[in-house]
């Protein structure tokens, strides 16, 4: 592996997205809305008094960290992985002396930089507004760094995989958007998952979504204890080992079975 | 008469365009359906929780949910294809294909407005109206024939509000290329799904009178549930035309603005 080629590539990646960052900055401020929406909504509805244990301050805290860590872990570029296949301009990445995950990579670190400029600065402002409420423990803050890194993880392969799917079928655009969706409904979006009702909640603890973006704010917030906290980063590496095989069988597959167009 | 003749041609041709990709068609189908998925799934885990917030209960969070639906539909079905091929990306204003259409024997305005149309909306505005249906029988009250013709005017209100909000944003890009002004706007849409009462005061201040997105839906769907009061369709109403005629002037002052980019 080529890693200073790799290096270089990333940071040529990044100084260019900075170049255009009003872009980025307007995508990332429509990102913000959803989870800002529930933030509303959830904070509201609970007032003076508590919805499923939690506080109107709290409800604030736990959106607030959500939408840091929806836009850390959000893979944008599993969408252009997609189009590369299908416009057949991934031959000029499969030529270089490269591993073309840097590719992704490179665009992966660059859109984090970029976005966090505009949601910290955000985020902080609605924290002064809003007043939340968080009682932050070592414990929480120490078990959330593995969380979110596995949940970027996840996200990231795990729509790289759905993407990958475009060797065979001409678009796999509509199931990331079918992810996204499930990420919304499951993942801690539209409510704490400890608020949804009993068919959905069973759900969201069994399939991915929730150990994408849910679970780590669950654990910064002190939402989860003991045994519930374990059995989660369990749940969550079983599916970050289902997503890398996945990825790595499909790759291969793929690449066998795929036939350059143009480029 | 010409004009009307005029935006005829105008659905025809694009509704061929459309008519070339059947996988597409299957796409929009998944697309408004995950949209009203996750609008319908949401109101239900929120009231899963709680009775009522701020007086809206259910079904009337229901109706608004249809109107957004509704609204967003004819957002999609012509005023977002053809503002977009103008300041969108790659838009005409961008490429300096705006020569070609200004040059024909139309009006400027017409023609940025009407050109496109996205004739697969129309299942977005079926599945709206249908959750509008759903909610009404709901609301269980019979609706009076006051509150639909009063829903209809503010409907017409709401949708002349977006589309002059839209116009003006398009027109801002004659003075600022590049920067995707609608797209700001299409993050703030979404706060339309809940009623605006739902946000704290400032917010409902800038959603009622500054960003009206509040006229859009919730007005219309309080007309329905015989919440509205007649200042309210009045200055709505008023708005609508100030909105309207402030737009038009901004695209004409913006036209005047405009210098060609190619030869």
């Amino acid at each position: 592996m080529n890693h200073r080629g790799g290096w270089a590539l990333i940071k040529s990646t990044w100084l260019s997205w900075l170049q255009h960052r009003s872009f980025f900055f307007v995508l990332a401020f429509g990102w913000m809305i959803p989870p800002l929406i529930y933030l509303f909504v959830w904070s509201t509805a609970a007032g003076g008094q508590t919805i499923g244990g939690l506080t109107r301050g709290e409800f604030v805290a736990y959106y607030l960290a959500l939408i840091l860590v929806n836009q850390l872990t959000y893979a944008q570029t599993n969408w252009t992985v997609g189009d590369l296949i299908r416009v057949g301009s991934i031959n000029t990445l499969l030529l270089r002396p490269l591993s073309p995950i840097y590719h992704t990579l490179s665009a992966e670190a660059a859109g984090k930089v970029v976005y966090m400029i505009f949601v910290l600065p955000v985020a902080a402002l609605l924290a002064l507004l809003l007043r939340p409420e968080l009682e932050l423990t070592w414990p929480n803050a120490l078990a959330f760094i593995p969380a979110l890194a596995l949940a970027w993880a996840l996200r990231f392969l795990w729509g790289y995989w759905l993407a990958l799917l475009a060797f065979w079928a001409a678009r796999a655009d509509g199931l990331l958007a079918l992810q996204d969706s499930l990420v919304f409904l499951l993942g801690g979006q539209v409510a704490p998952i400890l608020l949804l009702p009993g068919l959905m909640q069973a759900a969201a603890v069994i399939l991915p979504f929730r150990y994408m973006v849910g679970f780590p704010v669950e654990v910064l917030t002190g939402q989860l204890q003991g045994a519930n906290l374990w059995l989660g980063f369990a749940w969550q590496t079983g599916w970050l080992l289902a997503a890398l095989i996945l990825f790595a069988v499909l790759w291969r597959l793929g690449l066998k079975h795929y036939k350059a167009v143009g480029g | 008469m010409r004009y009307i003749r005029l935006i005829g041609q105008f659905m025809r041709a694009s509704a061929l365009g459309e008519l070339a990709y059947r996988v597409n068609f299957w796409l929009s189908l998944l697309h408004s359906l995950l949209n009203l998925g996750t609008g319908v799934l949401g109101v239900v885990v929120l009231f899963g929780q709680v009775d009522s917030v701020r007086g809206w209960d259910m079904a009337q969070t229901l109706t608004l949910l249809g109107v957004y639906l509704v609204v967003g539909a004819l957002q999609a079905l012509f005023i977002a294809p053809s503002l977009d091929a103008l300041a969108g990306m790659e838009g005409e204003i961008h490429n300096g294909q705006f020569d070609f259409t200004l040059l024909r024997p139309v009006d400027a305005q017409f023609l940025a407005s009407f050109r496109y149309w996205r004739p697969l909306a129309l299942l977005d505005l079926a599945l709206g109206l249908v959750v509008l249906a759903v909610a009404l029988i709901r609301l269980g009250q019979t609706v009076s024939l006051t509150h639909l013709v009063t829903f209809l005017l503010m409907l017409s209100a709401g949708v002349l509000v977006l589309y002059a909000i839209l116009l003006a944003f398009t027109a801002l890009v004659f003075w600022h290329p590049g920067f995707f002004f609608t797209w700001v706007f299409n993050g703030l849409f979404q706060l339309a799904r809940y009623p605006v009462d739902l946000y704290p005061g400032w917010l409902r201040l800038v959603l009622t009178w500054v960003v009206p997105v509040g006229i859009m839906t919730t007005a219309p769907a309080q007309a329905l549930t015989g919440a509205l009061s007649p200042g309210m369709l009045a200055a709505s109403l008023a708005l609508a035309l100030a909105f309207l005629a402030g737009a038009s002037a901004l695209f004409r002052v913006g036209l005047r603005q405009y210098a060609s980019v190619s030869s």
